[in-house]
């Protein structure tokens, strides 16, 4: 990598500004980890590669909702974003099946609700 | 220790020091690595050290004795960390740990007998949320009640080989 | 298809199944031909709590809360199908919590360095190093206010400017992220989430003060947060954020991690600065300062992880605007690990001035349990407990100090009726007794004996006096402790004998304690109407404390039983009695 001059800094923030792509975001710190965010992570980069979707998948750090670990924030074009909590293997199914593919947010497994649509 | 354990403690060590010496303040660092390599730090290790660092056996001792961290006797096949931060103290997590000590027959910091279990206590591994919580080598388990400890503990009795990973 | 989004929540009556809001909105929907119209979802939280029927319309961004079941078919109807909003029921209160420190936290890849560049990460550097003048930094840290976020609340720009105008050619900054307070986790979530946060505060820091070299410290127990630090140092090397030549102007730095080893006395500054130095970390008195004397008797400045994540924001929007955030005294935010016996534990950054009854009750949603909040612990082993009366009191350094306990790092531990406050002063008192370095005699010799009257207490064989023996320690300790992990040791025993002397004189006088924690005074009794006879409590008392027949029935005998507890357990039908 080359050392950065004070322009880059500006150039690498235009490129990574949003590309208007969906993702989903898994909270991987230790303990999103503790409660299994790791296997949910590794969970939804299996099935979005069997399923063939076009979503990015990211890691993130602590969401500072311990409660509800491991949570998963989502977005989908159309739909508001939100943060599932709690989220087990049978969720990420369901968040895959209903949210990304079907359009529909999870009812009850919602933990907090970002604005942006 | 056998002649070939000798050679590659001392591979090690002189490694260690190599890649240390240059630094201010490396004997807690090299003391860290050597703790990741053994598991603990073993007395030959710290004499060579003592001898590779010119530094005299008594300062390295002092330093592995003060902090909770390092150990001088070679840890159990699992180490179990108990958490008696406050938030899992409040939780009863001092329940746990009799139940733990009256299972395996062990005590804080020790090995059982058979060299399976080694059961230390920890001040917050920063799962507060999942409080109270037991950690078993690398997988934690949250919000653990006395009656599931039995059950945790026999995964790590029978089958150790599939239970490890 | 454009779907309308509807959330509702029916917080604080979570209990009540026999209304089932979700289908009566159902209902509603399809009477009135809207169903494929509106996307409805009950979700399992929605940050409101204690308001009732909380509903959220995704489309006019309104809140709804204590909303009535007669009122629904309104909302539908006016809300829903209109697009009107109904004023009465309007819920609007500004968001308790603001985010300062935890920016990032749960919004970037901390282990992608252009993620963090993206959310305007080293434009502060960048605007420090080509103006390049250090004092102006300094200068906006003053206006700013920020104070210490490590536990004593020290002037972050006074530290800074003390360790510049030392006259030296070599001085040091330093990382503290040794977070030792049980129960506290906040610089954890911070590494873990936003590593390049801190980094670029400590990059800073040694801009400000002269530094060259800088050190991070943080704790072994972290293992994740260590290989994401180390990961975010050597991000920033390779972009030329460290190391020569800074974002091409003349200022150089370094940053070496360190690891810490289980030792909490080295959160304290000197105990820290011997531990890098590859000794013992036990402290030494000051003065001189760090800021005179440090890190290999070099000027030094040590900060902590919350306090350099506040850095960089400040640099980039102004002191003023970060003054004009927080109290009078205390400015800014500040990060608490809420844990406990709260519904939702969790990492909370409220502003300054914020009450601890809004803390626990509008953030955390309140109690897990139906069982009454007791009090609130602040600052972890060198704080105090502040009680339930006082939870209307804004939080900031000086009203938690007159209260009797600290800002500390910012643990909050709430507490119930089932905690009992002469076990928790024990529980931490212990803490520190483990914890002393044994140099200072008053920490050393103090903290046991205290430790050991509280023994007695709890074991009912306390006297009134051993209160007087408690406070006398405790004052000794406070004056002449080395360290301020002696000083403060002794305030959770204070604390809890201030607000909670009742329950001191319930162990010593009347042998009992009222949570039923300390195992000692509880007595097992069998609860004869109850009793079914059913010998299994007999069978499984392992003193054989338990006599009696299916005829007699069963009785315990106190100077046999030991308090274990097993009886209790394993009474299906409840007839063992605890008191």
């Amino acid at each position: 990598m080359i050392k950065l001059t004070k322009n880059d800094l500006d150039k690498i923030k235009a490129a990574h500004q949003d590309d208007g792509r969906d993702w989903i975001k898994v909270g991987m710190s230790t303990c999103g980890i503790a409660a299994g965010a790791d296997k949910v992570y590794a969970l939804f980069v299996e099935e979005i590669k069997k399923r063939k979707l076009d979503i990015q998948i990211k890691k993130c750090g602590c969401q500072g909702m311990c409660y509800s670990e491991p949570s998963v924030e989502v977005r989908v074009k159309g739909l508001p974003d939100v943060i599932y909590g709690k989220v087990d293997k049978e969720g990420v199914i369901k968040i895959l099946d209903k949210h990304i593919c079907g359009n529909t947010l999870v009812k009850d497994s919602i933990y907090e609700l970002r604005t942006k649509r | 220790m056998t002649q070939e354990e000798n050679k590659i403690m001392l591979d090690e060590i002189a490694s260690l020091v190599s890649k240390w010496k240059d630094k201010e303040g490396n004997l807690i660092m090299i003391l860290h690595e050597l703790q990741n390599f053994y598991g603990y730090v073993p007395r030959p290790a710290a004499l060579e050290l003592s001898r590779a660092l010119h530094t005299p056996l008594a300062r390295i001792y002092e330093v592995i004795t003060f902090y909770n961290f390092f150990k001088l006797e070679p840890p159990g096949k699992h180490i179990i960390s108990l958490c008696l931060g406050t938030a899992c103290y409040l939780k009863g997590s001092a329940i746990l740990l009799n139940e733990i000590k009256g299972l395996l027959n062990v005590e804080e910091g020790a090995t059982t007998k058979d060299g399976l279990f080694q059961l230390d206590v920890v001040r917050c591994l920063g799962c507060c949320g999942l409080a109270p919580v037991i950690k078993i080598d690398d997988k934690v388990y949250g919000k653990v009640q006395k009656s599931e400890v039995m059950g945790i503990l026999s995964q790590y009795n029978n089958h150790q080989e599939e239970s490890v990973k | 298809m454009d779907q309308k989004i509807v959330f509702i929540k029916d917080t604080g009556i979570e209990n009540d199944r026999t209304k089932d809001y979700y289908a009566l909105f159902l209902n509603l929907l399809r009477e009135n031909s809207l169903e494929d119209q509106v996307q409805i979802n009950r979700v399992a939280d929605i940050g409101i709590y204690n308001q009732g029927l909380v509903v959220k319309i995704f489309e006019q961004d309104v809140i709804y809360a204590n909303v009535k079941e007669e009122q629904i078919k309104e909302i539908v109807l006016k809300t829903i199908k209109e697009g009107k909003v109904i004023k009465e029921l309007l819920f609007q209160s500004p968001p308790k919590q603001l985010r300062i420190v935890l920016r990032n936290c749960g919004e970037i890849d901390p282990e992608n360095i252009d993620e963090y560049i993206a959310k305007d990460g080293y434009q502060a550097l960048n605007k420090a190093v080509q103006e390049n003048k250090p004092e102006k930094i300094i200068e906006e840290l003053k206006k700013s206010g920020l104070r210490g976020r490590g536990g004593a609340g020290f002037p972050t720009w006074l530290k800074w400017k003390l360790t510049r105008e030392t006259p030296e050619a070599q001085k040091y900054v330093i990382c503290n992220a040794d977070e030792g307070d049980p129960g506290a986790y906040m610089d954890r979530g911070v590494l873990e989430g936003d590593p390049h946060s801190v980094i670029e505060g400590l990059i800073l820091a040694g801009f400000a003060i002269g530094a060259n070299k800088g050190y991070f410290y943080v704790r072994a127990e972290y293992p994740l947060a260590v290989q994401r630090v180390e990961l975010a140092l050597a991000q920033a090397y390779d972009h030329g954020l460290l190391g020569k030549n800074i974002l091409g102007s003349n200022f150089n730095f370094e940053i070496d991690i360190r690891l810490g080893a289980g030792a909490f006395v080295c959160g304290e500054e000197t105990a820290l600065i011997a531990s890098i130095e590859g000794r013992r970390g036990t402290p030494r008195p000051r003065p001189p300062y760090p800021s005179v004397k440090g890190l290999w008797d070099k000027p030094t400045a040590i900060n902590n992880v919350e306090t350099l994540a506040n850095i960089a924001p400040i640099i980039l929007k102004g002191g003023d605007w970060y003054a004009a955030i927080g109290t009078e005294k205390s400015k800014g935010t500040k990060v608490f690990a809420l844990t406990g016996k709260v519904k939702n534990s969790g990492l909370v950054e409220v502003p300054m001035g914020i009450t601890l009854r809004e803390i626990v009750y509008d953030i955390g949603g309140g109690m897990i349990s139906s069982k009454g909040i007791k009090a609130v612990q602040t600052g972890g082993p060198s704080g105090g407990v502040i009680p339930q009366e006082y939870l209307d009191t804004p939080v900031d350094y000086e009203n938690l100090q007159k209260l009797g306990s600290i800002m500390g790092s910012g643990g909050m531990i709430v507490m119930d009726e089932d905690d009992c406050m002469v076990d928790i002063a024990k529980f931490y008192l212990g803490f520190c007794v483990d914890e002393s370095c044994g140099k200072c005699v008053p920490c050393r010799i103090g903290g046991y004996q205290m430790l050991a009257l509280l023994d007695k207490i709890t074991e009912g064989q306390g006297k009134l006096e051993d209160i007087e023996k408690l406070k006398r320690i405790a004052l000794a300790m406070q004056k002449a402790s080395l360290c301020a992990l002696g000083q403060t040791a002794a305030n959770p025993v204070v604390s809890t004998l201030k607000y909670f002397f009742a329950e001191y004189q319930d162990h010593i006088v009347d042998k009992k304690c009222r949570s039923h924690k300390c195992k000692h005074l509880l007595n097992y009794s069998i609860i004869q109407d109850k009793c079914k006879r059913c010998r299994v409590c007999l069978i499984n008392c392992p003193v054989n404390a338990i006599s009696g027949d299916k005829e007699q029935g069963f009785l315990v005998d106190p100077k046999i039983c030991i308090r274990c507890g097993k009886c209790y357990e394993v009474c299906k039908f409840n007839a063992i009695a605890k008191e």
